[in-house]
């Protein structure tokens, strides 16, 4: 219903892909690590993209991101075509926090100035939005660790600062890339649910990318599942829960039925790829 | 101010400085026994007392002005050369094909020993002390560029693609990232550096004559005052040690983030 309500407001995806391809060529071999992929992902949605590794999941959300490049296609921002032939404005940087795989802490600063760099990068070291970063410390448990440098903090300390780097200059879109996988899975469930709760308050979007799948179908709208060689969409599953979800819900006969739907689709993917 | 808890966690760290201590104590006292039990010339090995004894004797009258002229070149001659090399290493860093180009020959001049254009200075400079200040340049700077270099070309991938997905500028990604990122690499350079500069400076005492630490060593040993030689050479070792030891202490304080 809610979803409902929000898709007639706002009628311009926040995020368009258009027949985006990738292709890297290295000295031995040309690789096609995504291959016309369309996705279109509305303001505060909740979007998963899952498969194996090397399907080029990393690769989408670093050319949305303006890491690297995209070969050919669009994509678009807020109806508006992002301009991949130069670096992109920090107006539109600006609208995106990334979360890497690995917490990718600047080993030199704090984590309280690892933190708060992109304020400084943006031009937004104001007292509010120093506020802001205290505040986002304060709620995901960081203070202890604000004034210590990244070698002297856990690796959940870590990855939460990452995310709380992401979040800083008040972007309206997160990309995380695996953002937990490193870690054990409880605290991988605590910080899911950690991250539900600051999605539905901030009413941010979020493209999320796990190779597990109970982690997808837990989180996400609609899940796009890939395939590897060439990297590409193979299909998009709506996820059809209530919210708010929780972790009882894994275990519930609907959930059970998503989560295997998805491991058949990845499997076949991969035995396909055997033949 | 923030505290800087990795600071604090430092106090004096003991197991470092006692067993060098030692192992000096060792030393000296292997020499002393030698030299009065082995019957070796004193020529060749002087009692390790005399040593010590004559270098504190005529260091506050003979030796202070050679000291001060040699320790004036080292320093400031390193201290021009830390200059020079970072920043040329900032600009070389810059453009992939400059810093291909000038790498070959930054080893060239790092192995190229300067004191063999002291004739040739002269010629062009002519006769001053100062020209031992350019031999120290020369010398200290390609090693101290050669390293920074190295530490400015070589960024993990990760803190590039995080630069870029914040949108530093040029400008920001080099002090915040770049230029932090090859801290450990520039005091590895800069510690190569003092002791070139010290080497330099020792070398163009002697090739320069007239003046200087190096001169006085070149000087005893050809008035057979053997034991001199020893001590100047080791005074030589205490001021390129000591100028090691403080780069240490500064990188200490500022490379907080490694242990
Ligand atoms: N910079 C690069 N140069 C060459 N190949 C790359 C590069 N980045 C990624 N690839 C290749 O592209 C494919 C997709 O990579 P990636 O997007 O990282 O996959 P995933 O995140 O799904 O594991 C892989 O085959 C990978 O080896
Ligand atoms: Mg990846």
């Amino acid at each position: 219903m809610e979803e409902l309500v929000q898709k007639e407001v706002q009628t311009i995806p926040k995020i368009v892909f258009e027949n985006i391809n990738k292709v890297f060529h290295t000295r031995k071999q040309t690789i096609v690590a995504v291959k016309d992929y369309d996705m279109q992902v509305d303001q505060g949605d909740f979007v998963s993209i899952i498969g194996p590794s090397g399907c080029g999941k990393s690769t989408l959300i670093r050319m949305l991101n303006g890491i690297i490049q995209p070969t050919s296609g669009r994509m678009l921002l807020d109806g508006i075509p992002l301009d991949t032939s130069k670096p992109y404005s920090q107006e539109t940087l600006r609208k995106m926090g990334f979360i890497f795989q690995q917490p990718n802490m600047l080993p030199w600063y704090t984590i309280r100035q690892n933190i708060t760099l992109p304020l400084k990068i943006f031009g937004l070291d104001t007292p509010e939005y120093q506020e802001y970063a205290d505040e986002l410390i304060s709620v995901t448990g960081l203070q202890k660790f604000a004034d210590s440098y990244p070698i002297e903090a856990s690796g959940g300390a870590l990855q939460r600062a990452g995310v709380v780097r992401a979040m800083v200059h008040k972007p309206e879109i997160l990309l995380m890339d695996e953002p937990f996988g490193a870690l054990d899975e409880m605290l991988r469930e605590q910080l899911n649910m950690e991250l539900l709760s600051i999605w539905k308050r901030l009413n941010i979007t979020i493209i999320f990318i796990t190779h597990n799948v109970e982690e997808a179908v837990l989180l996400s709208n609609s899940i796009y599942v890939m395939a590897t060689e060439p990297g590409r969409l193979v299909e998009k599953v709506d996820i059809d829960l209530p919210r708010p979800r929780s972790l009882e819900m894994i275990t519930q006969p609907r959930f059970v039925s998503y989560t295997q739907r998805l491991v058949d689709l990845i499997g076949s993917v991969e035995l396909r790829q055997i033949k | 101010m923030k505290k800087k808890s990795i600071r604090k966690k430092k106090g004096i760290d003991w197991m470092s400085i006692i067993p060098p201590w030692i192992l000096l104590a060792i030393i000296f006292a292997v020499w002393e026994i030698a030299a009065k039990t082995t019957g070796i010339s004193e020529y060749i090995l002087p009692p390790m007392s005399k040593i010590i004894h004559g270098v504190i004797t005529k260091f506050p009258g003979e030796l202070l002005p050679h000291f001060l002229l040699t320790v004036r070149v080292i320093v400031l001659g390193f201290i021009f050369a830390t200059i020079l090399g970072i920043s040329l290493a900032a600009i070389f860093s810059q453009f992939n094909i400059i810093t291909k180009a000038v790498t070959p020959v930054i080893i060239w001049l790092v192995i190229t020993p300067m004191i063999t254009l002291i004739p040739l200075m002269t010629l062009w400079l002519g006769y001053d002390p100062v020209l031992r200040t350019y031999v120290v340049i020369l010398q200290a700077t390609p090693i101290i560029a050669l390293n920074t270099l190295n530490g400015f070309v070589n960024v993990d991938n990760d803190k590039v693609e995080l630069a870029k997905s914040v949108g530093c500028t040029r400008m920001q990604r080099f002090t915040k990232i770049v230029f932090m990122n090859a801290m450990p690499q520039v005091f590895t350079g800069i510690k190569l550096g003092s002791i070139f500069s010290t080497i330099a400076a020792l070398s163009a005492d002697i090739v320069s004559g007239n003046a200087g630490l190096g001169f006085k060593i070149s000087q005893f040993t050809k008035y057979n005052n053997v034991y001199m030689s020893y001590g100047t050479i080791f005074l030589v070792g205490l001021i390129g040690l000591t100028l090691y030891k403080i780069i240490e202490r500064i990188e200490r304080r500022v490379v907080l983030w490694k242990n």
